[in-house]
């Protein structure tokens, strides 16, 4: 088994991990899961110092790992002119080849689709989630919806980040686990959040990718160290960003709420029952709300009232 | 794929103990679709990350045994009072009798074989029973084709609960030069007990498995078939393989019957399988092995290889006229069809 500790990313020698990425040997603690990354592409290794450079590596294999991502050229062609990459997980994924100066993307989406697809160990469901000392508040928005902004926002409040994209539910013990990974900004929150948080922790913008502009917030040191700590949801939210519309908080009850995150989970079908216990149990221990406002400043007054309520 | 991975597959090896193999072992047979069976054998016995990724694949057997069991019971009930009971083919029958090849295997698809006289009577039931021809061939051009040429309808998918049934009414294609006697597999099958159901015998099970891997398709799921081959030939006793040779003649599948003792020889030491290949009078053709292998094992060569087993496939499969036509169609269609894979919810 592996002989080097693990150490954040930042702190290796490029060459280091250059090599480790070409062998196919980087491993990559995320909260309770670990990736392998195999790459031969060098935006990705700018993209890795950058934002996942406060995330203890190894460069040697110590186990195996949850998640593998070959970031790879989508053919023999494309690995040479106007070259592109893919994610491969190993599995047939519905991922658009992207060119190589959007290696951040298609490894963040890779990534993301391993844990949607494979990982059976928790319940995932599209959510950000972050937590204090006293709870965790749970974010359920599809892409679009606001979420990551009112993460990065919370995150400047207090809250440790715990999920961006997913919140993974414990099946056991019914509370949420963490899992720090970037959170990704689209378009306009990405002036918000750099405004908000400091242009330092903003990874370089990518333009005209699929999803439009987007850029990172790195996940902060602190982020990484308690990702062994699981939080109880205390609220639940469903938030939409609703410009021309009124603000309001309305409060839904048990079965509203468990009938609404069903279908926000991309491994509930395949769960079944225990998932459906989870759910129950997270929800009857926390207060839900659906939530709509104007701006980031309108939402981010309704949460802080709703977790003063809900004793955060 | 590293040749005795297999092995360690069925559990007759240990696992790597280099943490790279493991994992790639472990991608292989995620990608390959055998984790579960993998699990199957390995989850009991380990810990950690291993137990972690091997239990994956548990979660989504058990899901699909699940949607298996309750499938059964809708097709039981499709088929009341009308005297027909559907043969179980496949990963539905191993895991419905409770086979070894069946523990943690996926199941899909379910495939089922009625006599050709009950056909049309089953597709009436089972469309009035609220299965429709899924989208993707139901067309003019594919309709006919299934039901001129091939051994099987079109696949139908339940309205519903969005499952498929494969309709068999023979082992191979009317067109096929391998010349299976599909009666003899009908007439052989055997009550599954507790339903009104029906399975192959073992040796029938065994045999239909190694005519479906080496006489029918070009070994996509390589893996998975030879695993299964080997639990498969595991569960006919000794004191039976005569008889396995003598099912084999009456059939006509002693081709695949040799492909699958070379098989199980190759990549099991089946000490067992090699008696019975010497003491068989027939041959494996050496070019076709040398494919299976290097396909398998996905070599530098495993490019040509798919190729000889894809042409081997249709050469097989039909007259070359009738391929050639068939090809251009599907070629054109594909070519002027946009690929449509669905995103999981929320992906945009």
């Amino acid at each position: 088994m592996g002989m080097t500790d693990f150490k954040p990313l930042g702190e290796y020698d490029r060459r280091a991990i250059i090599d480790a990425l070409a062998a196919g040997t980087l491993e990559m603690p995320l909260g309770h899961f670990t990736a392998r990354i195999k790459a031969q592409v060098n935006t990705l290794v700018d993209f890795l110092y950058d934002t996942y450079r406060d995330v203890p590596v190894k460069t040697e294999l110590s186990d195996v790992t949850d998640i593998s991502i070959h970031l790879r050229a989508p053919s023999i062609l494309r690995k040479y002119i106007r070259t592109q990459v893919i994610p491969d997980p190993g599995f047939q994924v519905p991922a658009v080849p992207l060119p190589t100066s959007m290696a951040a993307l298609a490894f963040e989406m890779g990534v993301n689709l391993v844990v949607a697809l494979k990982c059976c160990r928790f319940v995932s469901c599209h959510a950000g989630v972050v937590a204090n000392e006293k709870g965790a508040i749970f974010m359920c928005a599809n892409s679009g919806g606001g979420k990551s902004t009112l993460v990065s926002v919370l995150m400047e409040d207090g809250y440790r980040l715990l999920s961006d994209e997913f919140g993974l539910l414990c099946m056991e013990s019914a509370s949420l686990a963490a899992y720090p990974r970037p959170v990704s900004l689209k378009n306009v929150s990405i002036d918000i959040v750099r405004q908000l948080s400091g242009k330092e922790w903003i990874s370089p913008e990518l333009s005209g990718t699929p999803k439009g502009k987007i850029a990172y917030r790195r996940a902060r040191p602190d982020d990484i160290n308690k990702a062994h700590l699981s939080a109880p949801a205390k609220l639940i939210l469903f938030p939409s960003f609703n410009p021309i519309g009124g603000h309001y908080a309305r409060r839904l009850s048990v079965s509203e709420a468990v009938m609404r995150l069903i279908p926000s989970s991309t491994n509930y079908h395949l769960l079944g029952e225990k998932a459906y216990l989870a759910l129950t149990k997270m929800v009857a221990g926390a207060e839900v709300y659906e939530i709509a406002y104007r701006s980031t400043d309108e939402s981010l007054t309704i949460v802080r009232d709703l977790a003063v309520k809900v004793g955060l | 794929m590293k040749p005795d991975w297999l092995k360690v597959m069925v559990g007759k090896l240990p696992l790597p103990n280099d943490t790279l193999e493991r994992c790639q072992l472990l991608e292989f047979a995620d990608s390959h679709h055998v984790l579960g069976q993998v699990a199957a054998v390995w989850a009991p016995s380990v810990n950690g990350k291993t137990y972690d990724v091997l239990n994956n694949g548990l979660y989504r057997a058990s899901f699909d045994h699940g949607m298996l069991r309750f499938e059964m019971g809708r097709i039981e009930r499709a088929f009341i009072g009308s005297g027909i009971e559907p043969i179980l083919l496949k990963g539905a029958s191993y895991v419905a009798k409770g086979l070894k090849a069946g523990e943690g295997r996926r199941v899909s698809d379910i495939d089922i074989l009625v006599s050709e006289e009950d056909l049309v009577e089953v597709e009436r039931l089972l469309l009035a029973a609220g299965w429709a021809f899924d989208e993707a061939t139901n067309n003019e051009y594919d309709q006919n084709y299934y039901r001129t040429y091939m051994h099987e309808l079109p696949p139908l998918r339940h309205n519903l609960r969005r499952t498929v049934i494969d309709v068999h009414h023979r082992i191979l294609p009317r067109t096929s030069r391998v010349g299976v006697n599909s009666a003899a597999f009908i007439s052989g099958a055997i009550k599954l007990p507790g339903h009104n159901l029906k399975v192959l015998t073992e040796i029938d099970t065994f045999l239909h498995s190694a005519i479906h891997t080496f006489a029918d398709g070009s070994l996509d799921t390589p893996a998975r078939s030879f695993i299964e081959l080997h639990y498969l030939f595991a569960d006919i006793p000794v004191a039976e393989h005569q008889a396995l040779l003598e099912r084999a003649h009456i059939v006509g599948a002693e081709m695949p019957l040799a492909a699958a003792l070379w098989g199980l020889k190759a990549y099991f030491s089946n000490e067992q399988a090699q008696d019975l290949l010497s003491d068989f009078k027939l041959g494996v053709n050496p070019i076709v092995c040398w494919a299976y292998m290097h396909k398998l094992e996905n070599v530098s060569t495993a490019k040509l290889a798919k190729l000889l087993l894809y042409i081997r496939s249709h050469y097989l499969r039909m007259s070359l006229p009738r391929l050639t036509w068939h090809i251009l169609t599907k070629s054109y269609k594909r070519l002027t069809q946009r690929p449509n894979l669905p995103l999981p919810p929320g992906f945009e």
